[in-house]
């Protein structure tokens, strides 16, 4: 199987082009280290590893050298010409992105010949290109424009201008998200790179050739995956920008706030770029150990559901049962006489998919001072064996980023592609660049790359956890040295959930037995939102079905809008509280809203599917007189008459690291254990299985909308329909 | 001069013309209450609005003409509850009040008074022309 | 006829006084470097009959298997085989012989680079036959009229390389070449000369024949490979250079036909007798094609190092209308820079004589042009043909080479600025040794060529234009 042109699987397989070693445990454990070469980049030595290319030696030596096409991530294409230096002993300036290091070689990056090769390729890149930096909305961000200042030459001699004028490009529609103006694109391939090698969509590529060469798509096409917000990142220029942002703002209008991604589970972090208290777009930031630098597009784009149907004020229902806008002071008044006249038992508090992990602790301390207990959350996790006391019964125990390392990978029952679509560009990488396999069970989904597809019976798991599977898989499996078995948390909502995690724990276990490298973690469960690990952590019941079944008089609802909690499945003389930041499924069943703030407007902390807590900082203010949500629950305890305990953020931190160190050590994974523990307890619960494993998230259409945020967001709507269209299209 | 002159009667008998006409010593206490004030004059005439409009140049030229406001507005009275026909004539820029000036013009489309409505819920607010940044939730509407 | 003896006795008279110090050769490749002729020989050409190689260039015999074999292919092939690796590369080393694309790398040195130690891989022998030079068609009057010695000469390089099989990439317009050369390989597969077992050597090979679509840029070998790989025709980086990472991804010698189908010849009759004929570092024969304004322009197989002007006179004709009325030369296909009539009379046409020059050999595609030539249309219209050819991969070809045409076509009506040139040359300076592939450096030498050569001719043409039609834009502008 050749899984991509074989001269890129060697310029990718050299140990540089990977992730920092740093960040990669196991990376180079196997193979000893070979011996550095000196080189002297401006007379100055390096040591580097041998299969090193120039433009990574000159980095090491602080030495940065102008490129378009490189891209640390990308194949090495090696055609923008702008990374030429001079190399002693050799007639002709060499590409520093593609040549490899030999030893004691001695570039120049500051000769004469380099720069006469910079201005020179500068000038050929400017022949075609058009000047309309003022208009262009990669202005200020453009790399063409930062080099050539610095490289370029000071003035024109391009005098054809007035012959024959420049080359035009007509515009390329591929989707609601990039905005293409070809004739601005310097044919760097990066998008095409990207798209085929990260994305796994291959319908990027050039057509005609010479002055003619285009990037395109040959026939008009929607760029169909979740990642394609990217190449708006790649494009050096301004051919490919967002479309969603376009003419918004100029990079130094922009404040930029570091921040943390909620609409996955994975965290990925992100800077948001505000400008007069509005979020105008989400850039990535990189982080090797999650979102590498990547960002989904639901994450990138979504963005603009913040200033969709939100919730700008207090509202009670008034006589006529419509909920009307009123102050904080009545609000605060009717949902603490509600909760204090309620019997305590009879309390439901349910903690949604993006609820932070102050605001979650906070309800819980609230509702137990009351002497209630039911501190639930919407999705369910089989509380029957370990249930949620081991923690590594339900994270992504293998990390993120050790992923990348793995040789056979398992998915059960997850379609990793729209769940955690950075996750799945990470398997995708092992099974490009280090002939990772992929095995799958449960429905046929496109994950990009190509799998095993085992089948869709939950009890093929339980076949291969006891060794009576005859299927390849087992084999692969056994002999794997680092295997991973990801089970969706999707899976664990049915009867049969106890037993299936059962049964991975124990196919886990028995893979781990045999491992050599002991620290090598084998299960994984993939959660499906992001405030899951923080409430589990916390102490909060996954799911809501007994406590509903028993009639509560009292729910609230800290932004559970995953539609659980239904006005049919309650009591008649129930009250519901809703905290949150969106008007959407939670909001319109409420008697009594909370305003409180979305992710871009507090300092919240999050916990990701791997375990890991990061926190968001405010980017902008909370609209009208919505209030952090952990400062509503506060106040509320106030007026109940419990006052909580603290005061400012950092009070409710300490009591966070009371409950659990792990939810303060921002930007840490606390290493998992207790995987035999867990498997004893749960092989009580081991019993047949015969459901079929099914995925929420088939297709790409499904994906766009999934939470409120995404929900609401015009952005989002626009994909749908997009994509729906292409459906219909013979392309 | 006379001699009521001379022992300042006719200040007493004007202090007793102004009791008798402001409504005797319970309309002249409320009437101090009301505007701080009490004069004789001679009633000119009344608006649309009842307000009483009066004369007496036995004062200073700027005071003496005033306008007691009709009693509804009790203290909330201000100088634009006056209507554009009496501002004129409050204003010295005529003689002839409204009623005796046969040159005013009287128009169907001439819109009613309104006093200034500034500081109350009347009040005019300019409305904004930019798009407002948050589109807040509208809660269903039961039927 | 008696032309013909004549040239046979004379051969023969130089052939004779030379092989005695011909024996102390050395094969140490250096290239480009200084001429310097073999001691004792100083008359080059004309090539006696019995010398020649490619005995049935002009189609006048068969050119199937039997006419073939009649004229000694296949003859012993399997004894040269069976004498093994070592021996057909030293054979190749010491004739000197140097690789007939254009680039003239030592052909045996580069099968050396094949026999490093197996990693496993399959090893490739790839012929490049997607002769696109303008100017040049040696390589189609070979295989449609001696393909036999292509496919004998893909056999023996593939046994002298350790390679699997032969791909041989042909230009999509040679049709009938191309079926020539089918019907040779089906040939060759029924005699068991090449398929299992070729000749009985207990060695497998294949050959393929792999037709191009109609891309210059394809006869760069790297794009050939891209090309057969099915991918579109753009050339590699280089490192990792095909002898590494090549076809498939498996190492990878791309060699022209030319050089593929005098290997046998070689190996028959020696590197000693190859590396006879030439100057030193320049040995052996080679097919030079004559075409422009000669009488008789044609294909013919000569010694290295025969002087052009008797090339020309000898073989072509003589230049239309005499020596004098000639204006400049292409001396190695469209690529090569032009040299002036002055330089003409005396040069040489081998590798180095023409460095010297500031030209190449090439392919050694003359093209003649006499005085009533346009020579800066002509040369813009290579330019044109090169910006057309440009893959669009690297920068400086794309935009430069466009540019350049821009440039040169004002040049041709003279409404550009005398300081143009020199930006031109600049511009193709720029473009020379910048790029991906040589396709860049193909299209900048021409224009260096003019510019050196006929810079008073440019002048003259914008000064006319000047005078008729008013200063240029460019000339305000720049």
């Amino acid at each position: 199987m050749l899984r991509q042109p074989l001269t890129r699987a060697l310029a990718l397989g050299s140990p540089t082009r990977l992730a920092p070693v740093t960040t990669r445990r196991y990376a180079e454990q196997a193979q000893a280290q070979p011996e550095k070469v000196e080189v002297f980049i401006d007379d100055q030595p390096v040591h580097v590893l041998p299969g090193t290319t120039v433009l990574q030696a000159a980095a090491l030596a602080g030495v940065e050298i102008p490129r378009f096409c490189y891209h640390e991530r990308l194949a090495v294409a090696g055609n923008c010409r702008m990374c030429l230096v001079e190399v002693e002993k050799s007639p002709k300036p060499v590409a520093a992105c593609a040549m490899p290091v030999m030893k004691g070689m001695r570039v120049k990056t500051n000769s004469d010949l380099t720069k006469k090769a910079r201005e020179g390729v500068m000038e050929f890149l400017l022949v075609n290109h058009p000047l309309d930096c003022p208009i262009c909305d990669q202005g200020g961000e453009c790399d063409l424009q930062d080099q050539s200042m610095a490289f370029g030459s000071d003035r024109s001699r391009f005098t054809d201008i007035h012959f024959s004028g420049k080359r035009a490009v007509e515009d390329k529609d591929v989707g609601p998200l990039i905005k293409t103006i070809m004739t601005r694109c310097i044919h760097c391939t990066r998008c095409i790179r990207f798209a085929s090698e990260v994305a796994g969509v291959d319908d990027f590529g050039t057509t005609g050739r010479g002055t003619d060469m285009q990037v395109g798509t040959y026939v008009e096409k929607m760029l169909l995956s979740e990642l394609s917000g990217n190449i708006i990142d790649l494009c050096p220029v301004g051919a490919l920008t967002s479309k969603p942002y376009s003419f918004a703002a100029r990079p130094w209008e922009t404040r930029r706030i570091d921040s943390v991604d909620v609409l996955d589970p994975l965290g990925s972090n992100i800077v948001v770029a505000t400008r007069t208290n509005e979020v105008l777009r989400i850039l990535p930031r990189t982080n090797e150990e999650i979102n590498e630098e990547w960002l989904s597009d639901k994450s990138r784009f979504a963005c603009d559901g913040l200033k969709r149907q939100r919730l700008v004020t207090p509202m009670l229902k008034d006589s006529r049962g419509n909920l009307t806008p009123v102050e904080w002071e009545d609000a605060v008044v009717a949902a603490a006489s509600a909760l204090r006249d309620c019997p305590p038992d009879k309390i439901l508090a349910v903690g949604g998919e993006m609820a932070d992990a102050e605001s979650l602790v906070a309800l819980k301390d609230l509702v137990n001072r009351l002497g209630g207990e039911n501190v639930c959350t919407e999705q369910y996790f089989p509380m029957e064996g370990a249930g949620t006391d081991l923690r590594s019964s339900y994270l992504l125990n293998t990390k993120i980023a050790n992923v990348e390392d793995a040789d056979f990978v398992l998915l059960i029952g997850t379609n990793v592609r729209f769940e955690a679509p950075l996750l799945n560009a990470r398997i995708r990488k092992a099974f490009i660049h280090k002939e990772t396999d992929v095995a799958f069970i449960g429905p046929k989904v496109d994950l990009t790359y190509e799998y095993m597809h085992v089948g869709d019976s939950a009890s093929l798991v339980k076949d291969l956890a006891s060794g009576t599977s005859g299927h390849e898989v087992m084999k692969r499996l056994q002999s794997a040295k680092r295997p991973v078995v990801i089970l969706g948390a999707d899976q664990l909502k049915t009867k049969e959930g106890a037993a299936l995690l059962s049964y991975t724990q124990e196919l886990a276990s028995k893979l781990q037995e045999n491992l050599q490298e002991k620290d090598w973690k084998v299960l994984n469960v993939l959660q499906r939102t992001t405030g899951q690990v923080a409430a589990l952590d916390i102490g909060y019941k996954p799911g809501v079905g007994p406590v509903l079944a028993s009639g509560p008089k009292l729910v609230y609802l800290l932004g559970a809008d995953a539609g659980v909690v239904t006005r049919e499945a309650l009591p008649k003389d129930v009250t519901v509280i809703y905290q949150g930041h969106h008007g959407d499924q939670g909001a319109s069943i409420a008697d009594i809203v909370l305003p409180g703030a979305a992710y871009t407007e507090k300092r919240a902390t999050y916990v990701n599917a791997e375990g890991r807590a990061q926190q968001t900082l405010p980017a902008v203010t909370p609209p009208g007189k919505a209030r952090e949500d952990w400062k509503i629950i506060r106040a509320l305890s106030e007026v109940c008459g419990e006052g909580l305990p603290y005061d400012n953020l950092d009070e409710v931190r300490s009591r966070l690291a009371e409950i659990s160190p792990a939810l303060v050590a921002y930007g840490n994974v606390q290493g998992n254990n207790y995987f035999a523990q867990a498997l004893a307890l749960a092989k009580s619960v081991q019993r047949p299985v015969s459901g079929k494993l099914d995925v929420q998230l088939k297709q790409l259409e499904d994906f766009f909308m999934t939470d409120p945020i995404s929900r609401a967001s015009p952005t989002m709507a626009k994909c749908v329909q997009a994509v729906l269209k292409q459906k219909q299209s013979p392309y | 001069m006379s001699l009521g002159k001379v022992f300042a009667l006719d200040k007493v008998a004007n202090l007793f013309n102004i009791i008798r006409q402001n409504g005797g010593l319970r309309g002249v206490l409320y009437k101090l209450y009301r505007q701080d004030d009490i004069k004789d004059g001679v009633l000119v005439g009344e608006d649309k609005y009842g307000n009483k409009y009066f004369e007496n140049p036995r004062f200073f030229y700027g005071r003496n003409r005033w306008v007691e406001y009709a009693d509804r507005y009790h203290l909330n009275y201000d100088a634009s509850q006056i209507p554009a026909e009496w501002y004129g004539w409050m204003h010295y820029k005529t003689d002839l009040p409204p009623h005796q000036d046969p040159s005013r013009p009287k128009y169907k489309w001439m819109l009613d008074h309104t006093e200034n409505l500034s500081g109350t819920t009347g009040q005019y607010t300019p409305y904004s022309t930019t798009r407002p940044k948050i589109e807040a939730w509208v809660p269903p509407k039961s039927a | 006829m008696a032309g013909a003896l004549a040239r046979v006795i004379q051969g023969t008279k130089s052939h004779l006084g030379i092989v005695a110090p011909l024996t102390g050769v050395s094969n140490v490749p250096v290239r480009y470097q200084q001429t310097q002729t073999s001691p004792g020989k100083t008359k080059y050409g004309p090539l006696a009959d019995a010398d020649r190689i490619f005995t049935n260039l002009y189609g006048r015999h068969e050119w199937r298997l039997k006419g073939a074999m009649a004229r000694g292919d296949w003859y012993l092939t399997k004894n040269i085989l069976l004498k093994g690796t070592d021996w057909i590369v030293n054979e190749l080393k010491t004739s000197g012989l140097r690789g007939r694309g254009g680039a003239g790398f030592p052909t045996g040195m580069k099968w050396s680079f094949m026999n490093k130690p197996s990693d496993g891989r399959p090893k490739y022998l790839v012929v490049n036959a997607d002769e696109g030079e303008p100017g040049t068609c040696k390589d189609r009057e070979i295989m449609r009229h001696d393909p036999h010695k292509l496919i004998e000469g893909c056999l023996i390089a593939g046994k002298a390389m350790g390679a699997q099989a032969a791909y041989i990439y042909i230009r999509g317009e040679f049709y009938n070449e191309a079926s020539n050369l089918q019907v040779a390989i089906a040939e060759a597969y029924q005699a068991g000369l090449i398929g299992k077992n070729a000749c009985g050597s207990g060695y497998d090979f294949d050959v393929y024949v792999h037709r191009g679509a109609g891309a210059y840029i394809c006869g760069e070998e790297t794009a050939l490979i891209e090309s057969i790989e099915g991918k579109q025709g753009k050339p590699r980086l280089k490192p990792p250079f095909p002898a590494d990472v090549g076809l498939f991804g498996c190492p990878t010698t791309v060699n022209n036909v030319e050089t593929i189908a005098v290997a046998p010849t070689i190996c028959r009759r020696g590197g000693k007798w190859f590396a006879s004929f030439g100057r030193t570092r320049n040995s052996g024969t080679k097919l030079f094609n004559i075409s422009g304004h000669v009488n008789t322009p044609c294909t013919v197989e000569e010694e290295m190092s025969i002087p052009l002007k008797e090339l020309i006179e000898r073989h072509a004709g003589g230049v239309c209308g005499g020596w004098d009325n000639l204006l400049a030369i292409i001396p190695g296909g469209s690529s090569t820079p032009l040299i002036p009539k002055d330089v003409c009379a005396t040069v040489l046409m081998d590798f180095d004589a023409l460095v010297a020059a500031q030209t190449s050999l090439g392919t050694a595609a003359i093209i003649v042009m006499d005085r009533s030539t346009d020579i800066v249309k002509a040369i813009a219209r290579l330019i044109m043909f090169y910006k057309h050819e440009s893959c669009g991969q690297c920068t400086p070809c794309r935009e430069g080479v466009s540019w350049m045409n821009k440039i040169i076509y004002r040049f041709v009506e003279g409404n550009a600025s005398p300081k143009e040139i020199d930006m031109l040359w600049e511009i193709s300076k720029q473009i020379e040794g910048h790029t991906i592939c040589a396709l860049g450096d193909g299209a900048a030498w021409p224009v260096q060529g003019l510019i050196r050569h006929f810079r008073p001719e440019l002048e003259r043409r914008m000064a006319a234009y000047a005078a008729t039609c008013g200063p240029s834009k460019a000339e305000r502008l720049y």
